[in-house]
Formats: structure tokens, sequence, C-alpha cells
């Protein structure tokens, strides 16, 4: 009888019955495999792991369940129907009859995706939850060459470059309109950014702004990706412009946009509908209810011209002030928490200008997302270089040639870490021209990881010191932090104060070293008469008795234990004792750096 | 036919690119005179070439129409192929064929002349023929497909030569049909048709559907949000990264050089897949390679991984360990070596205390068994047997403070002299054995063993036929059972002493036996062959149990006081406890010595058991047996006891615990006994 012998007539049961491999599936499905990974992706179906794998174990196997959804899907139906309208239009174009084919390519079938999106994120926050793989790839396509290329023989739609460059500002634009970004990090592959959105974190890679490697592979899963993710995003979008009660779809000052300053233009386009907003709100409660409905239906009609009217009006004026009021004004401050207070203030008063250089859109992003304000070299700028306000200047080249006295110039990882330490930190490590202090990752749980950096532990000094403090008073609190000679001080204080700590504790250890000492001198010399008559050394047993209690009482537990636990013991303490030899290899490394610059 | 031949070569030259710098020609009849200015034909070819002009430009009358120079009519043209004359003229002469041009002269020719793409030979009058401008556009038109000549209107309006204005008499006299005046039914069936197309939907008159909204607000409507289909199994989320990533990291993360090398000896997968490198500043960071790739990467993941809710423990690994009672609670328990008996020269391979507590015998590899009073650590007695002593064993009875030793192929029953003098009697008589009384007994059971006077050492010497590992007193201390492991049918043997008498275990053995014990109550004996232990009930003479100890090989066995529990240590340093209430697979298997464990033994009053192995340590458990049948028993590691050194890959070679006291004796290889008391 062959291994899987079922009986004519009966039906299959369990695993068999339950799950399918790939191609069982297609075929179930009566669609290509192109369609079925597009279905899949699309309705995030994934393969299951069955507890027995029937068919063998190279299959990837589907729940029999699964397919049933994607059978009974819309999707498939509108796709077999897009599929058999491709054959009339080719039909058509190969009897030569151009004027059918192009009618008909007029009226092509096309689907919508919102109805996946809610079946597959429910509640708002599923799709919150879900968000950083959209956002990291919608920035990554945002960072594509947007030129018709053959790749591969499947071209990169260069609207849809463009597409997942709006959204991708747009996004970027409520993050940092709402002050929402809580981290940043320069690393070798990108930037990160993380922000906290109703409670959840996103975390999300933009590419470095520089033409990026397309290797060969399937484009065609990418932009199917990418075409769920598009819409998702843009919903996203849609929702969150909404609770700030800024119109969707923005319209954005065209200048700006050529200038390919999007994420300006769209603040200010914020800052217009703010002021809308705000207005509507003033109209509403002075008149009453009865002017509502009058309000929506006109408001309806003249939105559009207002708004552009009001771009228009303010971008002769070209004044940053006045977006900063408004900022303050939209901002509705009651439901803001301590943290995006503690973000929105960070930058507070503070002017950067950011020369041609360093990445300009990373920091129009970053910057306003904590305060500050900011412009750049080159058209559109809402201030020039020579505006004698400009407290911080973001260069990045060996040299600066003409300086200001009245500005600050810092390269720009200080602002990221200024972002990632929530405090300003003294500028002179990050002078033109000279190697800054090492970038380090704000993910990084350092206590748990158990190797804090040196530069970490600076950071953390310097935050103790600005707790210490009594809140600066306006005026006097940004001078006394930027003023070295003053900073050097809170740091010298900082250090006086750990080193007590750390004096404290260690006489404490040493204490109870002695008294462990002590006591175990006792024991040794209760025992010693009994041992000394047969002529025992005490001494050379107990000496290495403490290290050996310690480990035989671990050793005993492990005697008693399951085979199951005690695998699973040892397995954690395997991966503790990597990662006890991974900190130990960075101190060494450490150790033998500082040496060497001692020696130096 | 001729005409033919000349729009053949028209394309196969290029007539579109004329050259301008031709004098005009007006018409068909002042072209000769133009050709005539032409010095390249010689006078034959004129004639000739003003009758192919004349054909060209052909019109309704013949008259115009000059006969070809050439007389031989429509024949193939071959036939004068190989001839010197190309035909005849008119007046009958033969028309010489001319000199062919060489290829290089054409060619020369045809790059001097930019006219000459307009030379066309005539095959048939051997001769060339330029074609005029007038010609060129002629079959340019012709080529077109419009008219040739180009003052020819296609268009021109008609003029109806046959006026019927006033006409008397019309054509047909026919009344007007009556469908010139009711509505087409063919045209109201069309239209018909179209509305039904229009009100179903098929005809569409706005070319562009409207533009809807493409976003709304999805999440608004306070639908029941459920998701459906099955179990969600949510991604995991890309790992974020760490401080390594950065663009310029702290310097201890960078590798130094000789680690990067060191990487390429590692295997493939486990190089690490990213080498951290310091740049020195943001400008000069490149774009990262594989970003693409990665993101490529990560959508394989999502949409072909199978994905599996595991559920991550997150416990603190001291968690894992179980519950023990308090080792203070379960006190007292040996912890500190008290005393060392030294005196022998070789490995101690067995001790054994004697049942009133005051005395031990150990056996050595040295060939001696010594007798150690136990609180002072002095040497009683000495025998030196001369051969390995395997087993030292005291009667339990305490008025007979006798000892059975195994050494070799014999096994000594020896007087310690340790009893009173009134004892000392009973035991001499116990122990004469008259010569004829052994040979009596041969009789029975000659072949396996021999009782003889021990004369050297004062005692019985009881002689086997293979070597003895074990001796084991019977509780009543009458009975010994000896064991001899390559004995085969005869490998256990129970003597009686008081008789005199021995005999084998009326069981069949199967495989080679490694120990045996007596039940401490009950008339039970218990064999441990390397795989398992067999239980046999003596009085019925049968098989109780076969415990499976699921073990390599199982090395030693003791049993509990009580007599339902069982300790089986094991070469391969398990220590299995077996309840046999329970089940005949171990209760719970404790893996506590990286080596073979030499020796299992059970405490007699307090609830206390213990292995020695030979890795130099011995392990003092709590092993509480609960008289309630629900509960089961209680066993708590309670110390590990060191202090013996190994000689000669072995380590402590026997354990045994005092028999009132919470002390234990080890005997080490390296040839001391040590006491270790609470």
């Amino acid at each position: 009888m062959p291994k899987h012998y079922r009986p004519p007539g009966k039906k299959k049961e369990g695993n068999a019955a339950k799950y399918v491999t790939r191609s069982q599936a297609v075929k179930n499905l009566q669609v290509s495999l192109p369609v079925f990974r597009k279905l899949c992706i699309l309705k995030g179906v994934f393969p299951r792991e069955p507890k027995k794998k029937v068919k063998g174990n190279h299959h990837s196997y589907y729940h029999m369940k699964d397919i049933m959804f994607l059978r009974h899907d819309p999707l498939l139906e509108k796709l077999r129907d897009i599929r058999a309208y491709e054959k009339k239009v080719k039909k058509a174009m190969s009897k030569k009859n151009r004027d059918l084919a192009e009618r008909l390519l007029t009226r092509k079938p096309t689907y919508t995706l919102d109805r996946l999106i809610k079946e597959r994120y429910p509640k708002f926050i599923d799709a919150l939850r879900d968000l950083d793989d959209c956002l990291s790839m919608v920035h990554l396509f945002a960072a594509l060459p947007a030129v018709d290329r053959a790749v591969d023989g499947e071209k990169i739609p260069v609207d849809r470059v463009h597409n997942c460059r709006r959204l991708s500002h747009e996004w970027q634009a409520y993050i940092s309109r709402t002050h929402k970004l809580r981290k940043t990090f320069i690393s070798v592959k990108g930037i990160y950014y993380q922000a906290e959105v109703e409670g959840q974190k996103i975390t999300w890679l933009t590419p470095h702004a520089l033409q990026q490697v397309l290797p060969e592979v399937d484009y065609r899963v990418l932009l199917t990706f990418l075409e769920f993710y598009e819409t998702l995003l843009a919903f996203v979008n849609f929702k969150l412009y909404h609770s700030i009660n800024v119109k969707y779809p923005p319209i954005l000052d065209p200048r700006l946009e050529a200038l390919a300053a999007d994420l300006y233009a769209l603040s200010r386009y914020f800052d217009a509908n703010a002021q809308s907003s705000s207005m509507k709100t003033k109209a509403i409660t002075s008149t009453g209810s009865e002017q509502v409905e009058d309000q929506k239906e006109g408001a309806e009609l003249d939105e559009a011209e207002l708004r552009l009217a009001q771009l228009q009006q303010q971008l002769p004026s070209n004044e940053p002030g006045a977006l900063m009021h408004l900022v303050e004004d939209a901002a509705s401050e009651d439901e803001e928490d301590v943290e995006t207070r503690e973000c929105k203030n960070l930058f507070k008063n503070m002017k950067f200008f950011l020369s041609r250089e360093v990445p300009r859109e990373s920091l129009l992003f970053i910057i306003p997302a904590f305060g500050g304000i900011v412009s750049w070299e080159g058209e559109g700028a809402p201030f020039e270089e020579s505006d004698q306000s400009i407290t911080h200047q973001v260069v990045d080249r060996p040299a600066q040639g003409r300086k200001f006295l009245t500005r600050e110039y810092v390269q720009p990882q200080w602002v990221y870490d200024c972002v990632n330490a929530r405090i300003i930190l003294p500028t002179e490590k990050y002078m033109v021209g000279c190697i800054p202090p090492p970038h380090l990752s704000p993910f990084v749980d350092n206590e748990a990881e158990g190797h804090i950096p040196e530069y970490a532990e600076a950071i953390e000094r310097l935050k103790a010191a600005e707790r210490k403090e009594v809140l600066p008073l306006p005026g006097m609190g940004k001078e006394d932090l930027d003023d070295p000679q003053n900073l050097l001080g809170i740091i010298d204080r900082a250090e006086a104060i750990e080193a007590a700590k750390r004096k404290q504790k260690m006489s404490m250890l040493e204490k109870q070293y002695h008294e462990e000492l002590k006591l175990e001198l006792q024991g040794a010399e209760y025992s010693a008469p009994s041992t000394d008559i047969e002529g025992r050394d005490a001494e050379g047993d107990t000496a290495p008795d403490l290290q050996q209690l310690a480990e035989d009482a671990a050793n005993m537990s492990k005697v008693v234990m399951p085979r199951k636990k005690r695998k699973l013991l040892e397995a954690m303490e395997i991966g503790k004792e990597r990662k006890r030899a991974h900190v130990l290899r960075l101190k060494e490394r450490k150790k033998k750096i500082d040496e060497a610059k001692k020696s130096a | 036919m001729r005409y033919m031949d000349v729009v053949r070569a028209g394309d196969g030259g290029n007539p579109t690119g004329a050259s301008d710098d031709d004098t005009d020609h007006s018409s068909g009849d002042s072209l000769g005179e133009g050709d005539d200015n032409d010095d390249y034909h010689g006078e034959d070819s004129h004639g000739g070439s003003d009758d192919s002009r004349e054909v060209v430009e052909e019109s309704d009358s013949s008259e115009d129409e000059v006969a070809p120079r050439n007389t031989i009519g429509n024949v193939p043209l071959e036939w004068y192929k190989d001839e010197e004359h190309i035909g005849y003229d008119l007046s009958g002469k033969k028309i010489k064929k001319k000199e062919r041009q060489s290829k290089l002269d054409s060619f020369l020719a045809s790059v001097d002349d930019s006219k000459n793409w307009r030379k066309i030979y005539d095959e048939y009058n051997d001769e060339e023929v330029e074609l005029t401008k007038e010609e060129t556009k002629l079959i340019r038109r012709l080529l077109k497909g419009k008219a040739p000549h180009a003052d020819f209107d296609p268009y021109a309006p008609y003029v109806d030569w046959f006026a019927w204005d006033g006409a008397k008499h019309p054509l047909s006299n026919a009344p007007e049909p009556k469908r010139r005046f009711i509505p087409s039914k063919w045209e109201s069936k069309m239209v018909l048709r179209y509305v039904r197309a229009i009100r179903k939907g098929l005809i569409k008159f706005d070319d562009k559907p409207k533009e809807e909204p493409r976003f709304y607000a999805l999440w608004d409507d306070s639908t029941p949000a459920e998701r459906q289909g099955l179990a969600y199994i949510p991604a995991p989320k890309p790992k974020l990264p760490g401080h390594e990533e950065s663009y310029n990291p702290s310097p201890e993360y960078i590798p130094t050089q000789e680690e990067i090398n060191s990487y390429q000896l590692m295997f493939e997968e486990d190089r690490p897949k990213f080498i951290p490198k310091q740049h020195t500043s943001l400008r000069s960071v490149p774009a990262y390679e594989k970003a693409v790739r990665e993101t490529f990467d990560r959508c394989l993941d999502l949409y072909l991984c199978p994905r599996v809710r595991k559920k991550r423990i997150n416990i603190d690994p001291e968690s894992l360990k179980p519950k023990l009672p308090s080792r203070k609670d379960l006190k007292p328990y040996p912890t500190t070596c008290y005393l060392e008996y030294k005196g022998h020269k070789g490995p101690v391979t067995t001790i054994c205390t004697e049942s009133t507590g005051q005395w031990i015998a150990s056996g050595s590899k040295d060939g001696t068994v010594r007798i150690w009073e136990v609180e002072t650590g002095r040497c009683l007695q000495v025998w030196d047997i001369g051969e390995t002593i395997e087993e030292v064993a005291w009667n339990p009875l305490t008025e007979f403070p006798i000892l059975a030793v195994a050494a070799g192929q014999d096994v000594f029953i020896l007087d310690t002299g340790c009893g009173s003098h009134e004892q000392q009697k009973k035991i001499e008589e116990l122990l004469h054995v008259e010569p004829q009384k052994a040979t009596d007994d041969s009789d029975i059971s000659a072949s396996i063993v021999n009782w003889v006077r021990d004369d050297r050492h004062g005692g019985i010497r009881l002689k086997h036929f293979k070597t003895v590992t074990k001796v084991e007193w019977h509780r009543k201390g009458d009975y010994l059972s000896t064991l001899m492991p390559s004995g085969e049918s005869q490998s256990v043997l129970i003597h009686q002493l008081s008789k005199g008498l021995t005999q084998r275990i009326p069981f069949k053995t199967k495989g080679i036996p490694v120990s045996t014990a007596f039940h401490p109550t009950r008339s039970i004996f218990f064999t441990a062959t390397k795989k398992d232990v067999r239980v046999y009930d003596l009085l019925k003479q049968k098989l109780i149990k076969k415990l499976e100890a699921g073990v390599r090989e199982i090395s030693s066995v003791a049993i509990h006081p009580g007599g339902d529990n069982a300790i089986v240590g094991s070469k391969d340093g398990k220590l299995c406890w077996f309840d046999m209430d329970l089940s005949s697979r171990p209760y719970r298997v404790l893996r506590c010595h990286p080596k073979d464990i030499t020796g299992v033994a059970y405490h007699r009053s307090y609830p206390l058991f213990a292995s020695c192995s030979d890795d130099c340590t011995a392990y003092v458990f709590h092993g509480m047996v609960y008289s309630d049948m629900n509960q089961n028993p209680l066993i708590v590691p309670l110390e590990i006891l060191r202090g013996h050194s190994s000689a000669d890959g072995r380590g402590v070679l026997d354990c045994k615990f005092h028999p009132r006291q919470p002390w234990l004796f080890t005997a080490g290889a390296d040839s001391l006994i040590k006491l270790y008391c609470h």
C-alpha cells in the first residue's frame, strides 16, 4: 500500500485537505502564475507552514481557506476581465484596426484597491502598524531616476516615480507639521526616521539622494507591491490630513514644485489651509449654526480659489515668521503629549540656512519637525544667506570661505545628533572641516547591549546637566548652552557628580567584600581544628569554593530539569555568551584604540 | 514592354535625388535638340533615343511613332547573345554591337557624371538612353499611382452632355413609388437598436468618465471592523540598525584589518554581511548599491515566506529552573570532608560499612582488604589477598561481623574479629567447614563452586570458575549472592552459609549481568544487565518486572529501603530513579555526571541517596518517598562532593552511606577513602 493511500470515495482529511501546494492553488484558481502572484501580493496571502507536509518538503503550502478567500474576491474576476479585454485590443491591433484599438484602450477596465485596503486593515491603527515597509518602498521609488528606461524589459513608469515622490512628501509634510518625528539616523543605507503616529512607532528608510543602482530583479513584483503601497499611503495620508483639517489631495504652488521644493510648498499649503480653517471656525462660532450649511456649500466651491489666492498672497511676502505663527495657531495644544511638545520646542527660535551640498530634503523635513525655521541656497528659498537672524548654517565642505560672525557653522550630523539627544549639543565638535564625533544609532538600547560608546556617555552627561538646571529663561537659556565655556563647567559638574556616585558605589562594594571575606575566614577557622588532625589544609580547598559553590548551585538545578527546558536554557546561555563575546570584543578594540591614542 | 523596362530601371536608380543642374527641356520636340547638344551619344544612338522618347510620350495616334531602329521584332534577345550584331535596320543591314564599357569605366562615369543615374541601358537597341527631367517626373507620378500627365485633372467638374431640361419625354413614366413617402423601416430598426444600446450603456457619449476623487475617508464609517479570512500573521518588522551601521560609527565598531582578513577564513554563511566603515563627512557617503536588491528581497520574504506564529519566550533563564525546596530545610546531609583514610597503595575499588556503623571495610587494587575504625580512622586489620579486590560486603547481622570479599575467582568469607567474645565463638563455628563436607557438596554442584577452608586468612574460600565481581548479602545474613559476568547461565549464584550450599538462580538471564541486589524486605531479587533491570520473585520463581532504563549501559543499581523504588546508574552519566509502583520506565532521569557513574547508594534511614562517578565527584540527593501512593517521590539535588583527584582516568569508584548517620564514604582511585559529614 502506498504511503498516503486513500480509499476511493473517501475524502481527504487533515493536512492533505487543508493545505495545497502553490501549483495546486494556481490550478484551482484557474489563473496564470503571475496573476496568482499579483493576487497574493494584493490580498496579503502568504504561504503557511503545515504540521505535516504531505507533498514533500520543498513545496510552499497555502491554506485552502486562503485560496478560497482569493477565489471569492471580485478582483480575480476583474483581472480575468482585463485579460479578456487585452486580448480584444491585441486582436484589433493585429487587424490593423487602430481606431478600434485606441478607442478600446481609452475605456480599459481598471480596478481599485480601496476595498482590499479596508479588508486587510479594518482599523486605521492596523494600517499604521504595517506602514513601515510601505514607507520604505515608496521612499525608495521616489529616489529612483524618473526616466523611461528599459530595465530588464520592464519599465519603471515615470508617473509612478512622481507619484511616489508626491506621496512621500505629503507624508513627510504631515509628520513635520505635527511634530511627530522622534528619531533619525544616518546609516550607510540611507537615513532612518522614526515617527510616532497615534502611539505607533513607524520607522522608515530613505535612501541617500544619489543615483541608485538598478539591479536585475523582477520589477513586476516590486511594482505590484508598490501599487498596493501607493494606494495605502494615499488613504493614510487622506485620513491624517483630515485629522488636522487640511484638504487632502493638496494643491501645490507650481513655482515651488518646479523648483523641487515640494516639502516647502506643502508646508505653505498647510499654512494656507490652516488659516482658512481657523477663519472658518471663527466665522462659525460668531454667526452660529445657521451659517454652517451655507459655509459648507460656499466652501466647496470657493475653497480652491481661496487657497490659490492665499498662496498668491503669501508668495511675494516671503516672510517665514508668519509661517511659524500660523503653525502655532493651527496646532491644537491640548492634544499634544509631553514628547511632542518637547520635540516641537527643540529648535525653537533657531534659524537654519542650508548650503548647497547638504542633503536638503532630509533637513527641510527634520528642522521644521523640531520647531526650527529653515532656508536653503537656491531659488524659492524663504530667506537669503545674508539674513542676519540666521543662527546656524549647515555646511558640509572642507572649509568655509566667507563667514558670518553672528551664526554658527555646523555639519549636518549636528542636527541629527541634536534630534536624537533632544538637547542642543555644543557645536565645537561639529565645526566645518573637522571630523565629527561618532554618529550613534538611537535605536539601540545601550544598557541592554552591554556596551556604551564613549560619545553616548558624553551625551548622557550633557542631558543630565540639562535636566539639573532650572529651566532657563527664554532669553538666557540658549546663550547659556551655546557658550562653550559655560557648558564646560556644566560638564565638569556633571562629571564630578558621576565620579562621586561611582566612588560611593565602590566603597559600598568594598565593604561588602570585606564582610564576606571575614565571614569566610570565620568559617575556615571553624572547620580548621577538625581538619588539622588529618593534616589537611583548609586554605587550598576553601579558596575556589565560592566560585565552585555558585557553579554547583547552577548545575544542581540543571540536573533535575526536564530535557526540553534544559536545552532551552542551554540555548539561552549560548546566546548570552555570544552577546557577551561581542561586547568583550568591542571593549578590547576600544582599549587598543585608547592605548594607541595615548602613545601617539 | 519597353515601357516597363524603363520603370524598372527608374526604380533601381534614385529618381528622387534629381540633380537640378540640367537644362530645362520644355517639350518633347525640343528634347531631340537638347540631346543633340549632348555629345555623349554617337550619331547612331541619336535616332534611337529619339524613338524611345516617342514611345514614352505616347499619344493615341500611331503616326508619331517612329519604328525602332532594330527590326528583329519581339524575339528573345538571347538569340543574339553570341552574335556580333544585335539585329537589322530598316534597310536590312546588320546593326553591330557596341563595345562594352568596362565596369571600372562605368563606375568612374557614374562618379564623374552627376546625371549618370538617369542613364538607362536599352538592351534592344544596344544603346544608352538618358531620361529627361520631364520623364523622371512622369515616372515618379506613375509610381505614386497618379495619372502620368501633370496637367490631367481626375476630378474635373462633370459636364452633362446629355441635357434633360425641358425634355418632353421622361425616361420612365412609372408613378412615384410609395416608399418615397413612408419612413424607412430599416432605419427605424436601426434607431431602435441604438436606443437600446444607449439605454444599456453600451454606447457612451461622454468620452472621459468623470474623475471621481480617488481617495476618501476609508476608515471613517463605523461598520464593524473585523478582518476576514484566516488569522493574519503580521510580517516581522525589519531589524533596526545598530551603531555599526552608522555612516560614522564609533571607532570600536570598525573591525581592524586583521579581523577583516580573518573573515575570509570563515564559512560563507558565518561571514558578516556588512563591514562597518568610517566616512569622515556626510558628503562622502556613496549611494548604497544594494538598496533595490534588499527591498526586492524583503518583498519576496513578504509574499513567499511561510509565516508561522512563533512564541518568542522572553523570560529570565532563572525562571526555567524548577523551584526546589531550600536545601537548608533538607538537612542533615553530607557536605564537607571530615576524615580521610589513608593506607591503601592502589585505587580503592570498594568499601562497605558495618551495620553498627563502627567499622568500614575497603578493598583495593593493591590486593589488600582493610578494616578501619570509622571515628578515628585507625586501620584495624589488613588482609593481603594478593588479587584485585572487586567487592567487600559486611554481613548485615550485627552479631556476625564477618566480611565477604570478592577477589579474582574467589570469594572469601573472613572473620574480622570485631565482635565480642561470644560472637567470636559463634562465628568460628559458622565458618568451620569440614573438607569432606566440601567434597560432599561437590556432587551437587561440584563444577560450580568449591567450599574450601582458607588457612591463611582464617575463613572460607569459595572457589569460582570465573572472575567474581559482586558479592551481596541477603538481609538475614545467611545467604550470599555472587556474580560472575562471564559465567553465562551460572553467572549468578546464591550460597547459603549455614549449610554451605551453593545454587544458581532458577531463572534464565538475558544479557550480561552487571549488578545484583536483594530486596530489603521481601524475597525479591534484582539483576541488572547492561540494558535493563529484571526483578524476580524468588519464591514463585518467576520474572515480575523489567525496568527499562533507556540508557546506554547500566553500571550499578541500588534499592530503596522501602523496596518500591530503585536507582540505576549508567555509564553515560545518567541516574534513573524508578518508581516501581508507577511504571517500568524511569520516573526521573537525572543527568548529573559527565562521565560514567561507578556506584549508587541509598541511605538506610535518611531520605538520601548518592551517586559517584569517574569525574571525581559524588552527588548527594534528597530522595523522599512518601507513604501516600498519590504523591510522587521528591528528588532534590543537595550537594556536589569534590575532593578526590583523578588517577588513571578514574575518579570515585564507590560510595556508601553510614548506616545510622547522614555520612557518606567515598572510595577514590587516588587510593583514599573520604568521609563526608553534615
